[in-house]
């Protein structure tokens, strides 16, 4: 029974990891994250879609890195000291997203995540699976399947 | 029942799987053997067999053990010599086995399996042993060739059920039947022979039916009774029935043992649907509905078939056409996906299950182990090194992890390697089950079994290889009677074929059949829009035949189903490709095809040639590189040429098509501005745009750098920030090759060669088909792998457009070559500083850089250790009036085979290879071991004459050679045509120290008045191709078609081969191409030639 309850409490709230793209503040299940380092040595990869930036060498795997900006419509994201890559697993390959800077962990109550509209600052809804309102901001929860997966 | 997979099951299943893996190919052996009796071998299946007996039946794997416990008893008669091992008894011995080998590779269903097909045909081949029937045999052996023939007939639409019985069908409780999930079948007994002779009473059957069926009408056709034949025994009672079952069409033949020809299916529209029990048995129902009595008592003999073939037919319901029938086992393990009822399903031994464990001998594992340990010391010794700061240690420590991390990737690897038999073993069967099927005789020799390769690579191949064999056996290899008619063996033969070159393993599988028609393929590709007619007429034949790779060709122009359907050649080959290996095809119309495989021995880790673009490393397997090659600045503009849009490079008399990588890939372009040391883009097109002919600005001499510097100005007028000139723009070109062609990849660096780990790209880079995958390099940085076939084809480079493309520039280049002088490969170098030597390049073997000190004086002689043994060494001023050897600690060795030993001229740099059309001057500067001189690059060049050199101080090496070549006491005499004097006398001095008498001509007509005059005296022609007047293939040609010359031999020297001239002269006649100045192989082949 114990067991239970905390389960059901951790079910209610979920951990967003949020970031900048630019000036839009996105986030997404912490949970989805595998880690989060600073952009390295990158290969360019010619002849890839224009939102990857080319790949990465973490710890012996090949790591695939995509302009989180670019794959989402924005400008690409400017280079600078702050940019993060957020290394998420999917289909058993682990894929970064290179964004402009990491922001907050913000715990959300799932229920409290509303349906996006139909685009968020000239962002796609599709690529969001709601937003949630924070005190001051809002938050673009991104969705990461769609994010990730190679079509397009 | 569930069966606990215990540890002692586990034993037992590894056992069985052990016992299983050779029965298959022990049974074939049997079944060749025949009468012939292999006891040892017999001998083995048969304890396979009963050790698995005996393990079951501890297990209580009843089933296992009821199957086991009959193929038991039939391999004990055939030990006792009581039964022949005909094909169908091996027939169905093998289908038992894989149906076992299911069973056990599924153990906890085991029991549940439907075995009773096989008890059925095992135990009626004991009984009928028993009852010493000896005509068993030859009636099965009759039975089995019958089936083949039906097979050319057409197939038949469903046949009307009601036609067929010859009454009218109780339509309403058929389909009521077959609503409710029963089969229904229309039954054609001849009663008394059918049911009796089988020790069988009506009634049982009767019964028999009752408990599985409803028996919805039945009728004895008195008709037919009154017109059978005479000589039929009169109790023969012809009996229709329709009979409504559960019983499937594969099983419903148990009950009735019936030939397949007198059991059909009733489909809902009333159709009549075979039960195809045999082996390639039309859907053919005897044509007159009136039964003969089938007297044939075996009825197991036409029962013999393999599972699959009868439930595949059944699951698809659609015997429709003969190819259907003509399905392959493996296809058929896919395309009959559940295998329903648990019956014998389909053996999926045939498509290699991929194990998910490995056998390791254990002394493996034990170095494995040692090694670990080592890892771990050095480890502790590193991490020591490191804290006490110790400069040394560390180092030490580093290279023994460098040592110990090498040898460990390499017992991992071996742990890997799997015998390529693993694959290999099952092609017999595959082979023997598709001949009979095909009505073809084939003998599948195999060698190299115990070849090893990595096991992915093992598991990748078996589908590529099935293709291959299963094309050789059914296009390849023809039917025995068109064969024989051919004059070729009755039996065809397919080799297949495993073996180490080159680092490498290669498969080839090569038959004896009709072979490849390259005209054909070209026209069927034509046709197809794959290539245009002018492609295909510059085509080479070996090109044509590699067409069948083409993606969207097949060739076969009737489909069938045993090879060609949905897969094509292009996918075995891509799929080859993707393992790194290539593919190759060979074949003679009427003689046969080979195909060759190359593959890496590994997968993961693969050599790699690394090249720079643009900042970036990239990885080239080195399995597709062929060489590499540096053209320096001054030289690109002659070496590089422009056709069309294409641009190729002139390598040792062939054309290669070039390809930019950066252009490939998409990068712009940047060159290296040595100046400013910035790289800028480089907005040439072409890549020996370093001023064209035409171009007024051409400077004299602009291979010389200094002038570059003065030509600047002019350059950033033009272009702005066009820098061409610079020595640092010598091309780098990676030479590749995709199987089929070989082109050159620019680079702007080449690097070393490394072993590279592979790494597979993410799903968003898999649309770039212009990498194998990534790797990471020493520094932690990703570099890209490139896949060379796949560039080619982004760079719009077929092999076929290259091809055609170079014939055009070749045939531009000949037309050059004719105007202007003959082109020699030289190789220059130095003894003192200022004194150039030359010496024909394809005298070269090699050119090693030496140290001083590693020269040794023994006797008198000069030696290095060179390949484990003593290399000659010698100088040009110890024969002919030069300046001595310059005395430097680093020294040139340019080691030459000469009169069958290799020798070593001690030499110093620079040394360059170089093409010039050269006037040499025979007179001026000759001396010893000097032929004369000319002029190369603004230096005089002595041209050192390499036997002469030799021969002078080593006289007694040639000895031997000088007095092999009279004949009949003779001095045999060589007509020489040659227009050039200098060659002239030079290769009239080698022949005439070779012993020949020679006559020399000027030119091909001076040659041919000559030969009339000598008719008699001259026994062979030795022609410069290059000639006024009359050239040595117009001199060939002549000589050829006038009769009283016809036998004589030509042989032609030249500066250049290429593969198009030598074409050219086999056509004219010219019976061999020699190098001029390469005495050895022209004195060689005279006397070959002249003792013909």
């Amino acid at each position: 029974m114990a067991y239970d309850s905390k389960d059901k409490t951790n079910n209610s709230t979920m951990e967003l990891a949020t970031f900048y793209l630019g000036s839009a503040l996105c986030g997404m299940d912490i949970l989805n994250i595998q880690e989060i380092n600073k952009l390295t040595d990158i290969t360019k990869v010619p002849q890839a879609p224009e939102y990857v930036m080319g790949i990465l060498n973490l710890r012996g795997q090949i790591v695939t890195i995509i302009d989180l900006g670019r794959k989402l419509g924005l400008p690409m994201v400017d280079r600078d000291e702050k940019n993060r890559n957020i290394i998420v697993r999917s289909k058993d390959e682990s894929i970064g997203l290179f964004v402009s800077r990491i922001s907050d962990v913000v715990t959300a109550n799932p229920d409290k995540i509303e349906p996006p509209p139909a685009n968020i600052g000239n962002i796609q809804g599709e690529y969001f699976g709601g937003v949630f309102k924070t005190e001051d901001r809002l938050v673009g929860v991104l969705n990461l399947e769609k994010i990730v997966s190679a079509d397009r | 029942m569930s069966i606990e997979i215990d540890e002692t099951l586990q034993v037992f299943i590894d056992e069985s799987i052990d016992h299983l893996a050779d029965i298959e190919s022990d049974l074939l052996s049997i079944e060749e053997a025949g009468a012939n009796l292999d006891e040892d071998l017999v001998n083995k299946v048969y304890r396979a067999a009963h050790s698995i007996k005996g393990g079951a039946g501890f297990m209580g794997l009843t089933v296992i053990q009821k199957l086991t416990h009959e193929m038991e008893n039939i391999l004990g008669l055939i030990r006792s010599r009581e039964l022949v091992p005909t094909p169908e008894i091996v027939n169905i011995l093998l289908s038992a086995s894989d149906t076992l080998k299911d069973m056990v590779n599924d153990i906890t269903a085991s029991n549940e399996v439907d075995i009773s097909r096989h008890l059925e045909l095992l135990v009626a081949i004991t009984e009928e042993s028993y009852q010493g029937e000896t005509a068993v045999t030859g009636d099965e052996a009759d039975s089995a060739a019958d089936p083949v023939e039906p097979e050319a007939e057409e197939a038949e639409k469903p046949l009307n059920a009601a036609e067929f019985a010859g009454f009218a069908l109780p339509a309403m409780e058929i389909i009521d039947a077959l609503d409710n999930g029963r089969h229904v079948y229309l039954i054609d007994i001849a009663l008394i022979p059918d049911i009796y002779e089988k020790d069988r009473s009506l009634q049982e059957l009767f019964d028999d039916m009752k408990d599985t069926g409803t028996l919805l009408m039945g009728r004895v056709d008195m008709e037919a009774v009154g017109s059978l034949p005479e000589d039929l025994p009169p109790c023969a009672l012809p009996y229709k029935a329709v009979y409504a079952t559960i019983l499937n069409p594969g099983d419903i033949n148990i009950l009735f043992r019936l030939p397949e020809n007198c059991i059909f299916q009733i489909t809902e529209d009333l159709h009549l649907l075979p039960i195809d029990t045999g082996i390639g048995v039309a859907a053919t129902p005897k044509p007159a509905p009136t039964a003969e009595p089938k007297l044939d008592p075996v009825v197991p003999a036409q029962k013999e078939e393999s599972p699959v073939e009868e439930f595949s037919v059944v699951e698809d319901h659609a015997l429709h056409s003969v190819e259907n029938e003509i399905e392959t086992a493996a296809k058929v393990s896919s395309a009959s996906a559940p295998p329903s009822q648990n019956v014998c399903g389909a053996p999926k031994s045939m498509t290699a299950s991929s194990e998910t464990s490995l056998r390791v001998h254990v002394s493996l594992l034990d170095s494995l182990m040692t090694l670990a340990g080592e890892l771990v010391l050095s480890r502790n010794q590193l991490l020591q090194s490191l804290a006490s700061d110790d400069r040394r240690l560390s180092e030490m420590s580093g290279q023994r992890i460098d040592l110990i991390t090498s040898e460990l990737q390499e017992a991992i690897m071996l742990t890997r390697m799997q015998p390529i038999g693993v694959v290999f073993n099952k092609f017999p069967r595959v082979v023997r089950d598709l001949s009979q099927k095909l009505g073809k005789e084939v003998e599948l020799v195999i060698e190299g079994k115990t070849v090893e390769l990595d096991k992915t690579i093992i598991e990748a191949i078996n589908d590529p290889l099935t293709h291959l064999v299963r094309n050789s056996v059914d296009h390849g290899i023809e039917a025995p009677a068109e064969r024989r008619k051919i004059g070729k063996q009755r039996v065809g033969r397919v080799l297949l074929k495993a073996f180490h070159a080159a680092g490498q393993v290669n498969i080839q599988i090569s038959d004896d059949g009709r072979g490849l028609n390259g005209d054909k393929l070209a026209a069927a590709a034509v046709k197809k829009g794959l290539l245009t007619e002018e492609q295909s007429r510059t085509m080479s034949e070996k090109e044509k035949v590699s067409l069948i790779f083409l993606p969207g060709f097949s060739t076969a122009e009737n489909i069938s189903d045993v090879s060609g359907r949905g897969v094509g050649m292009d996918v075995v080959k891509t799929n080859l490709e993707k393992l790194g290996g290539q593919t190759e095809i060979d074949s003679e119309p009427g003689k046969g095809t080979s195909i060759g495989i190359k593959l890496p021995l590994t997968l993961a880790i693969i050599p790699s040639q690394i090249v720079v673009t643009e900042g970036e490393r990239y990885a080239i397997p080195q399995v597709s590189l062929v060489e590499l090659l540096r053209i320096p600045a001054d030289k690109v503009k002659e070496r590089i040429e422009k056709v069309g849009d294409a641009e190729v490079v002139r390598l040792r008399g062939n054309l290669l098509p070039l390809v930019r990588l950066a252009d490939v890939i998409g990068l712009e372009r940047t060159f290296f501005d040595p100046d400013n040391h910035e790289e800028r883009p480089d907005r040439r097109q072409d890549i020996a745009d370093r001023r064209s002919k035409e171009s007024p600005l051409t400077p004299e001499n602009f291979q010389d750098p200094d002038q570059s510097e003065k030509d600047e100005p002019e350059a950033e007028v033009r272009t702005g920030g066009d820098r061409r000139y610079h020595a640092r723009s010598a091309l780098n070109i990676a030479v590749v090759s995709t199987g089929a062609m070989k082109y050159g990849v620019i680079v702007d660096r080449l690097y070393d060669a490394e072993e590279i780990v592979v790494k597979p790209l993410g799903r968003h880079l898999k649309n770039c088909k212009g990498y194998a995958g990534a790797t990471i390099m020493g520094d932690g940085r990703v570099s890209l792998i490139l896949d060379v076939g796949n560039l080619a084809h982004m760079a719009g480079l077929t092999s076929v457009e290259g091809a055609s493309r170079a014939k055009d520039v070749a045939q531009e280049a000949r037309e050059k070559n004719m105007a202007g002088n003959e082109k020699q490969s030289l190789l220059t170098f130095r003894g003192d500083v200022t004194e150039q030597f030359a010496v024909p390049l394809n005298l070269v073997e090699r050119i090693e850089k030496i140290e001083k000190k590693q020269i040794e004086t023994v006797g008198g002689t000069q030696v290095m250790q060179y390949r484990g043994s003593s290399l000659p060494l010698f100088t040009v001023d110890q024969v002919a009036q030069v300046k001595t050897l310059v005395d430097t600690a680093n020294l040139l060795v340019i080691v030459f085979t000469i009169a069958g030993r290799e020798v070593g001229l001690m030499a110093t740099g620079p040394v360059d290879a170089i093409d010039v059309a050269l006037s040499i001057d025979g007179m001026t500067l000759k001396q010893t071991g000097i032929m004369g001189s000319a002029i190369i690059d603004g230096h005089t060049t002595l041209l050192v004459d390499m036997y002469e050199l030799v021969r002078h101080l080593n006289p007694e090496w040639f000895e031997m050679q000088e007095t092999v070549t009279t004949s009949e006491g003779e001095t045999p005499t060589i007509l020489y045509a040659e227009d050039s004097n200098f060659f002239r006398s030079q290769v009239k001095g080698f022949m005439e120290d070779a012993g020949y008498r020679v006559l020399e001509a000027e030119d091909g007509l001076e040659a041919w008045d000559l030969l009339q005059e000598h008719a008699n005296e001259i026994s062979m022609v030795v022609t410069d191709v290059e000639m006024p007047n009359l050239d040595g293939l117009g001199l060939s040609r002549k000589i050829k078609t006038d009769e009283r010359f016809s036998s004589m031999s030509v042989i032609a020297l030249t500066t250049l081969a290429g593969e198009d001239d030598i074409a050219r002269g086999r056509e004219a006649g010219i019976d061999d191409y020699q190098i001029k100045l390469d005495r050895e192989k022209l004195i060689e082949c005279i006397s070959v030639h002249l003792n013909q």
